[in-house]
């Protein structure tokens, strides 16, 4: 077996209440690493085309890669893989907390999660015993995910839902500690499984190629990241909240259903705000994560709890026209507890609100007023009342009620916090991956907005190139399986020091955004170690990595879930963005939307796929697909 | 002519204002200067702060030509960080 792995697949039938260990499939694992990756080929292999994704057929895959119970950096997540019921197509979603560390821990890579219990179940896995017991859930059942973990105790480590995906909420998620998978509605996918709660604990060692240059390289890793600009100050210091001024002060902050790009009060939401007002405590319920970017807030009645990311900020604040953070630090602990994606939540819930403000739907909602907003919250993750209809999502209320093209969503998957009509890559990033509208599948708007470089992020340079590098890259960390953070300090503090206004910020950002095919060459050179992630990854398995090997990784990976959404019936059509994006003017300057139509044909081409967005056989053959 | 200088959180935390209002400036460096005169003996803190910040224009960075750029009635030109993470 290869080193990193520990070679065990964990197959779960909760029908008929058995399991297996299997032997992990070592090709699988050379081809795909672990975590998105590996979940992904299995999720193609194991499934017809078309099932129900709430049906038992469609399988809950819970993934770890090689570099998790390694103690590097931020190498606590798990990523869930699943057919979506947001979607109908690819679901995929990654989590911090302390469920990957217990699953390694207990020697087991995957757990294939098959069937459907009739009662509500949870699962225990004692991966020294290779035990696995099936638990009656009953009076978990209704509790929210806090509540869920306390009564599991501290002995293991959990991977719940709370009452959101007991009821198949659409955006639904899985909470481990206090992290979210927020996004496709997984956790819809293990309630309509009846299955409430999975826990692994174990004793046992990852074994690595070279252990002791593991460790001294990595703790080489840790003074880079302390010293890291980003991952050693703002993000320590502000957490994600320290976005908002930024994101603001560039008019892409998303305010009121994306009707505008900047609150002139969203300074009230920030992370530097938090700091002087209300801030309780930095609390990193990530194992082994230096960077401590979580916050502790004060929510009145539940105590200190973990506060808002900057996507919550977003979606639930300047999105619904509010900036008190007290009212959205108790939204975000609502939805954590309840397991709801607040993105897509805040998404929906402004969607609402412009339907009532345009007189198309009675929601009661209104932008500015959180009065009812709160009671909603809790509508939709019980399905009660208008609750239930909110909590099919923004695409699906559209198709009911009108609105389409203020439907903020890419594939039924809700946008993220970054209006991309200020970051031209990004919204090509949010049009073309797989799993929807989503910024953390590559996240390139921190390479042409909200990094150090700054670069014109209203040109058409780049523009299709760094999608397809940063989505390949984050489909390998996502199969490590690392937090996307860790590419941030790939950006050396130099550059970070570089003056806004001096000419050396200037020529950087002038050869950066002409560099076209030579960045792509350079991202995808095949000569060296040059990152940590390669660096760790040959370390821990004996197998050579390079930045290339990982270009080549992710971009198999995403050319199979592109495959596995062309066979669920998604075309290149779907690679779109919403009406609003694409045809409503943002800023000043523009006289239209994003210009997607200039840049999709240039993606489709440096990804190798025909003039439909679908892969030519000659790229699959190239990447080793195998479809 | 009215334009909006917002500033950072750090510099509104030291300044005590947000958002300063401007009646007349006609480009990015008048409204910057304008905007400095209005703290007097703070004039120094604000320059150190305004020196790493970059600087948008109803969200458009402008960068090293901001001195230059011409300003039209309502804009708001806005100190921004360089870097965030998130």
């Amino acid at each position: 077996m290869i080193k990193g792995f520990a070679g065990r697949v964990l197959e779960l039938d909760l029908g008929a209440r058995t399991f297996a260990f299997k032997p992990l499939d070592e090709a699988i694992a050379r081809l795909y690493l672990g975590g998105k990756g590996y979940g992904t080929r299995l999720l193609y292999d194991l499934t017809q085309p078309g099932i129900d994704p709430l049906g038992p057929e469609n399988p809950l895959i819970f993934a770890t890669g090689p570099l998790n119970g390694s103690l590097a950096p931020q190498s606590n997540r798990f990523a869930v893989v699943c057919k979506s019921p947001l979607t109908g197509g690819i679901g995929s979603s990654a989590c911090g907390g302390s469920f990957a560390f217990g699953l390694k821990k207990a020697g087991i890579d995957v757990v294939v999660v098959q069937g459907r219990s009739e009662l509500p179940v949870r699962v225990e896995i004692d991966g020294d015993a290779d035990a696995v017991r099936f638990l009656d859930a009953s009076e978990l059942w209704g509790l929210g995910t806090e509540a869920t973990q306390k009564a599991l105790g501290k002995g293991m480590h959990h991977a719940v839902i709370g009452p959101a995906g007991e009821n198949k909420v659409l955006y639904a998620g899985i909470v481990s500690d206090a992290r979210i998978a927020g996004r496709c509605g997984v956790g819809a996918v293990m309630g309509s499984k009846g299955l409430k709660a999975l826990s692994a604990q174990g004793t046992r060692k990852l074994e690595m190629e070279d252990e002791a240059g593991f460790k001294k390289y990595t703790q080489w890793v840790r003074q880079v990241f302390k010293g890291h600009p980003v991952l050693g100050e703002k993000l320590r210091r502000f957490g994600t909240l320290g976005i908002v001024n930024t994101t603001n002060g560039r008019n892409m902050l998303p305010t009121r259903n994306f009707q505008a790009g900047h609150h002139p009060d969203a300074m009230g939401l920030s992370g530097e705000y938090l700091e002087d007002h209300g801030l309780v405590g930095v609390r990193s319920s990530c194992l082994h994560c230096p960077v401590a970017c979580g916050r502790e807030v004060e929510v009145p009645g539940a105590g200190r709890v973990k506060g808002p990311e900057y996507e919550t900020a977003g979606m639930m604040g300047t999105n619904l026209g509010i900036t008190d953070l007290a009212l959205v630090n108790r939204w975000n602990w609502m939805a954590d507890d309840l397991g709801l994606d607040t993105i897509s939540l805040g998404v929906t819930l402004g969607f609402a609100m412009e339907l009532q403000e345009r007189g198309m739907l009675a929601t009661g909602l209104a932008f500015g007023n959180p009065e009812g907003v709160a009671e909603m919250i809790d509508a939709i993750a019980h399905r009660r009342g208008l609750g239930d209809e909110l909590a099919e999502g923004t695409r699906r209320m559209s198709r009911k009620f009108g609105g389409k093209e203020f439907a903020m969503h890419v594939k039924g998957l809700e946008l993220s916090a970054y209006d991309p009509r200020g970051s031209f890559a990004q919204g090509v990033e949010y049009a073309t991956t797989n799993r929807g509208g989503c910024h953390v599948q590559g996240a390139s708007m921190y390479f042409e907005s909200t990094g150090p470089l700054t670069i014109n992020p209203q040109n058409l340079k780049l523009k299709a190139e760094i999608p397809v590098v940063q989505q390949n890259l984050a489909c390998a960390v996502n199969s490590m399986v690392l937090c996307v953070f860790t590419t941030y300090g790939l950006v050396p503090r130099h550059v970070h020091a570089l003056k806004p206004g001096g000419w050396m910020h200037r020529l950087a950002r002038v050869l950066f955004e002409n560099s076209g095919p030579a960045y792509r060459l350079i991202m995808g050179a095949k000569l060296f170690q040059a990152t940590w992630l390669d660096t760790w990854l040959s370390r821990v398995t004996g197998m050579r990595f390079t930045p290339g090997h990982l270009q080549e990784i992710g971009a198999r990976i995403f050319n199979l879930e592109r495959m596995y959404n062309l066979r669920e019936g998604l075309t290149g059509a779907d690679d779109t963005l919403p009406d609003r994006i694409l045809n409503e003017p943002l800023f000043k300057h523009m006289t239209s939307g994003h210009p997607l139509a200039e840049l999709l044909p240039r993606y489709y081409e440096i990804r190798g796929w025909d003039a439909h967005g679908v892969p030519l056989p000659r790229t699959l053959k190239r990447l080793k697909v195998r479809v | 002519m009215t334009v909006t200088v917002e500033l950072t959180y750090d510099m509104a935390k030291l300044l005590g204002t947000r958002a300063i209002p401007l009646e007349g400036p006609r480009t990015v460096g008048e409204a910057l200067r304008a905007a400095r005169d209005r703290f007097g003996d703070q004039g120094a803190a604000y320059d150190r702060m305004a020196e790493v910040a970059a600087v948008a224009v109803n969200g458009v960075l402008v960068a090293h030509r901001r001195e230059g750029v011409r300003l039209a009635d309502g804009d708001r030109v806005t100190f921004v960080k360089t870097a965030a993470g998130g």
